[in-house]
């Protein structure tokens, strides 16, 4: 009774874990990983050409995905830019 | 001793075990609740699972604002203003392709609620340096509208007259367009080239002005206004196609140059008092259509400055017998935005000027702003604005506006 209470507790502290990853951001392999550091200059540049700049932290990774397509089809961005971008945002979130 | 013990020993555990028994019971049906919530838990992290399909993302973004207004019109009160709520789709199929539809809800004066389609497109990830956005978009002509008319991101709360839903620049279309960005040299540079199915031309019924060469009383007509929304459909079958070119000598300076050449057609005619025979439309003439415009941005850390230019003709062509003169509209507008160093505030300075070739339409507007930005993307506005009518009788009414506005 004592394993199976230990598999038990086991088992949903496992399930509470996939669940939270679950939630938590999407670890796509697309795009092609940008540049970190390009990604700064180039978020600092462009977004301002419009708007306040937005917190890193408002969106989740994948969130940062769609967003960065988007401002790239508004922004006029190159491909590149955006995979810096959303680089740099994925991992300032 | 141990036999004189055990009898001891026996009821000892005899007693252990009734005690534990209701014990054991308790946690047997504790156990079984357990296991069957890790089992609904595991089933939900499959469904979950589901949704983390990594080849497929979706996301909703936009904005909304609110608001009132008060005004110096007799014959209008001042109001609560139910705002919009301005919903974008995002669906994503990983770097290929993008779905984006915006939606606009408003409440209108009488209660009900409107709905428009600000933009749906396709929009197919060609290369780095090109994307395809097929089907409604919102015109790439000047900067405004494209790039700085939502709320939380336009500085004031209204946008400059000639270029909201009411003037000279275009608002949307439907059609192809190839839009994209990349480096020229040392500098960056975007561009936008579409093909689309082009404005339709409104024309105007003025009773009794000339005189019918065979003696009676007609009336004249003229063009009225450019509707630069997006048509489901082509009237008329004329296409028109437009573009920008925009380039950025340094990151914080940006100019841009747009235009639009083709055809469009009067579709219908408005007019009260109409004396004559209504005006046969069918098989009338196409009229040229051309727009020019520019666009310029400047910022740096404190301040954004930003002028654009749009200039919208319809060519000469007749009704009924009757000539339409080629008619032009244009709009510009100055605008600088001060962000007050250490501070949530910004102050924001705006100067328009619509002519139309209705003295009654014309506007120039001298507006003034403060923001508070509660959050970068969450913005009090309080606006004022003066707004003249430089024709001799004619009036116009200055407003004082209040917003909240925040993107998503």
């Amino acid at each position: 009774m004592k394993l199976n209470n230990k598999n038990v507790i086991l088992s949903s502290l496992a399930a509470l874990g996939l669940a939270l990853s679950a939630s938590a951001a999407i670890a796509a392999d697309y795009p092609e990983k940008g540049n970190f550091v390009k990604g700064a200059k180039a978020w600092a540049d462009n977004c301002v050409r419009c708007h306040n700049l937005r917190d890193a932290k408002e969106l989740r990774d994948d969130q940062w995905i769609t967003t960065g397509f988007h401002m790239r089809v508004r922004g006029g961005l190159t491909g590149q830019e955006t995979r810096d971008i959303i680089t740099f945002l994925q991992q300032s979130n | 001793m141990s036999k004189t013990i055990k009898p001891f020993h026996k009821a000892l555990l005899a007693a252990a075990i009734s005690a534990a028994l209701p014990i054991t019971g308790f946690a047997a049906t504790d156990l079984e609740l357990l296991k069957q919530e890790v089992a609904q838990l595991k089933n939900d992290v499959k469904d979950a699972k589901e949704w983390r399909n990594q080849n497929s993302l979706m996301h909703m973004a936009g904005y909304a604002n609110v608001g009132y207004v008060s005004n110096d019109n007799p014959a209008m009160e001042d109001s609560f203003l139910g705002g919009t709520f301005a919903p974008i789709f995002h669906y994503q199929f990983r770097d290929q392709v993008m779905l984006e539809a915006e939606l606009e809800l408003s409440t209108a004066e009488d209660g009900s609620t409107e709905v428009a389609m600000e933009y749906l497109s396709i929009d197919w990830i060609i290369n780095d340096n090109m994307i395809l956005v097929a089907g409604q978009f919102l015109s790439p002509i000047g900067n405004f509208r494209q790039n700085l008319h939502p709320s939380w991101i336009n500085k004031l709360p209204s946008a400059a007259p000639g270029f909201g839903h009411d003037g000279a620049a275009p608002v949307s279309d439907i059609g192809f367009q190839l839009r994209g960005g990349f480096h020229l040299g040392g500098m960056k540079a975007n561009y936008a080239v579409y093909a689309s199915n082009g404005p339709e031309i409104k024309a105007e019924i003025a009773p009794d002005l000339v005189t019918d060469p065979a003696g009676g009383a007609i009336d004249e007509i003229e063009y009225d206004g450019i509707e630069a929304e997006a048509f489901g459909a082509d009237a008329d079958g004329e296409k028109v196609f437009g573009g920008r070119f925009g380039i950025l000598p340094m990151p914080s300076l940006e100019i841009g140059v747009s235009f639009i050449s083709g055809k469009a057609t009067v579709t219908s005619y408005e007019g009260d008092e109409f004396t004559g025979t209504d005006p046969d439309l069918d098989g009338i003439a196409a009229s040229t259509y051309d727009v020019a415009g520019m666009d310029v941005s400047w910022r740096s850390k404190s301040f954004d400055v930003r002028y654009e230019y749009i200039k919208s003709e319809v060519g000469e062509t007749s009704i009924g017998g009757f000539d339409l003169a080629a008619t032009e509209w244009s709009t510009w507008y100055g605008q600088v935005a001060y962000k007050i160093p250490s501070t949530k505030f910004e102050a924001v300075l705006r100067y328009a000027d619509f002519d139309s070739p209705h003295g009654s339409k014309d506007l120039q507007q001298t507006s003034v702003g403060l923001n508070y930005l509660i959050t970068n993307n969450f913005i009090a506005k309080l606006g004022f604005e003066s707004n003249d009518n430089p024709n001799a009788g004619q009036k116009a009414y200055d407003r004082a506006l209040v917003q909240l506005a925040y993107g998503f």
